[in-house]
């Protein structure tokens, strides 16, 4: 036979001086001092660190302005239409100059599955889901978003997939807020050991 | 006044080693629970005080609060009796126990022992016995198929390790030629008695993990079999002193490991007062026995029969075989 085993591999680490002084058993307890001596993973969050989602995320929905600074969105009512869980609520109206624009354009977020298809069918570019994760709330009234609310929810950042420092703020809600001195983090999966 | 003076100074040091006895648990739980964050990469308690110094509080706490539960179908005499059985032999055993030399204040001599019996290792190990009854009446009285089997193993445990542990410290007891603490410790001014009883001390050892049910020889409450072992029907404060008993008896454990193969508090090399030597090598020894519960899987019931009886028991024997033939 060619290709060895583990077993035959073993046989030849266990000769009788490792057997008798316990060899194996000291691998092991070397093994979890270094252990001990290493750089712990645990992400802090929410006293003093969190973590930044990648750009593909599929956070809170927000939605776009043009260039002008007028909402982007026509109103068309795909992404009502495709939504799976039928949680957004469009109403048209048209404006002066005759363009269509949503008079009401409702996100009920705590029925959404974040699927990320309203985005997928926006014929515009007008809706997307950010990477704000945080918007707990004590009522499942409360996450019922109205336009204006997601036109001034946070877009989305070119990095992401770090950790921050950050502090826990409960004043209203719970809102863990990044310190200013700290933008870029650190790469939580450059800290994991992995032997 | 003679009489009243050293009924007051015993009782004095009663109080202080029980106190410190009832304590130690909190410092430990906290130091087992990081020793094991840390083994595996993580903080372990964090947020309650100074990076979770305060966490066993609020557990102890927490356990205050909890419902004393009793199942319906226990035996309710022994069920309540169990707890307090587990909870007073570790303590007693620190009756026995010298923790450093004797210093003189205000003219008057003070010994730091209880007491310094001539049997003091007999006594130790008679009443560290009695404590098996706490966890085999915890399990009969539970009336629960899980504790119940977790005090059988138990008992079946013990009864496997106390001989070889019995049997390892003979060596010791030859070479001292006294089974007093103290003059075991004197007896290891200049040498350390590791170094003449290796297997002695290897023995001891094993069968001190095996006595204060730790990992690798936890199985009277192994989590993954048996629910919570003997203790599953526990609740509260009832469970709670089990808790302290186990802690105490690791540290039972440990400072008999110091006294009897590793020179008590005599100092090695660095000078530093005899207390300090000792709490130094009491807390490796419980740094040890944390160190191997987080590194070690359980093993199985009939290997625990297979080390105790045709390993460490023909040992045991040698060692004093051995011991034998060189002091002659």
């Amino acid at each position: 036979m060619g290709y060895r085993t583990m077993a035959t591999d073993d046989a030849r680490k266990r000769n009788w001086i490792g057997w008798v002084f316990f060899a194996d058993l000291l691998n092991g307890l070397a093994l979890t001092l270094s252990y001990l001596f290493s750089k712990t993973v645990t992400m802090r969050y929410p006293d003093k660190e969190k973590w930044t989602p990648y750009p593909r995320f599929r956070g809170h929905h927000f939605l776009l302005t043009d260039q002008a600074g007028k909402i982007k969105c026509v109103a068309c009512e795909l992404c009502a239409r495709i939504c799976p869980c039928s949680c957004i609520t469009v109403v048209p109206h048209e404006d002066q100059n005759g363009e269509r624009h949503p008079k009401v354009f409702e996100v009920d977020t705590a029925r959404c599955l974040f699927c990320g298809l309203c985005e997928d069918a926006c014929p515009v570019e007008a809706i997307a889901l950010g990477q704000l994760y945080e918007f707990s709330a004590y009522s499942s009234g409360d996450l019922r978003v109205g336009r204006d609310e997601l036109l001034s929810k946070p877009g989305k950042t070119r990095q992401g997939g770090n950790v921050i420092a950050a502090r826990l703020n409960t004043d209203e809600g719970v809102r863990v807020e990044p310190k200013e001195e700290d933008e870029d983090g650190h790469d939580w999966w450059t800290r994991l050991r992995r032997k | 006044m003679e009489l009243a003076l050293a009924v007051a100074l015993i009782t004095a040091k009663v109080v202080i080693v029980t106190a410190i006895l009832l304590i130690l648990p909190i410092p430990l739980t906290w130091l087992e629970r990081k020793i094991a964050g840390h083994i595996q990469q993580r903080l372990g308690p964090m947020r309650v005080g100074w990076h979770g110094v305060l966490q066993p509080v609020a557990d102890g706490l927490k356990l205050l609060t909890k419902e004393d539960n009793i199942p319906v179908e226990a035996d309710r005499r022994l069920f309540k009796l169990a707890p307090i059985i587990s909870l007073v032999p570790p303590f007693v055993v620190f009756v026995a126990i010298p923790f450093g030399d004797s210093f003189s204040l205000l003219g008057a001599e003070i010994t730091l022992y209880i007491s310094d019996m001539n049997v003091g290792l007999l006594f130790i190990f008679a009443v560290a016995g009695l404590e098996v009854y706490g966890v085999i009446f915890g399990g009969w009285a539970s009336n629960s198929k899980y504790a119940l089997l977790g005090s059988l193993r138990c008992c079946a445990q013990l009864i496997s390790y106390e001989i070889p542990m019995g049997f390892s410290v003979i060596g010791v007891v030859m070479l001292a030629q006294s089974m007093s603490l103290l003059d075991i410790v004197n007896a290891q001014a200049d040498v350390w008695y590791v170094v003449y009883q290796p297997l002695g001390f290897f023995v001891f050892f094993v069968a001190g993990l095996a006595e204060a049910q730790r990992i690798p020889f936890d199985l009277a409450e192994a989590e993954g079999e048996l629910g919570a072992g003997f203790h599953t029907e526990y609740s509260g404060m009832r469970f709670s002193f089990f808790m302290i008993s186990e802690y105490v008896v690791m540290v039972t454990i440990s400072v008999l490991c110091v006294i009897l193969f590793f020179g008590g508090w005599n100092g090695f090399l660095i000078p530093l007062p005899p207390l300090i030597w000792f709490i130094l090598k009491v807390g490796f020894f419980i740094y040890l026995f944390m160190w191997f519960r987080f590194t070690f899987p359980r093993y199985r019931y009939d290997q625990l029969m297979a080390i105790g009886w045709k390993v460490l028991l023909p040992l045991s024997l040698a060692n004093i075989l051995l011991t034998g033939l060189f002091i002659v």
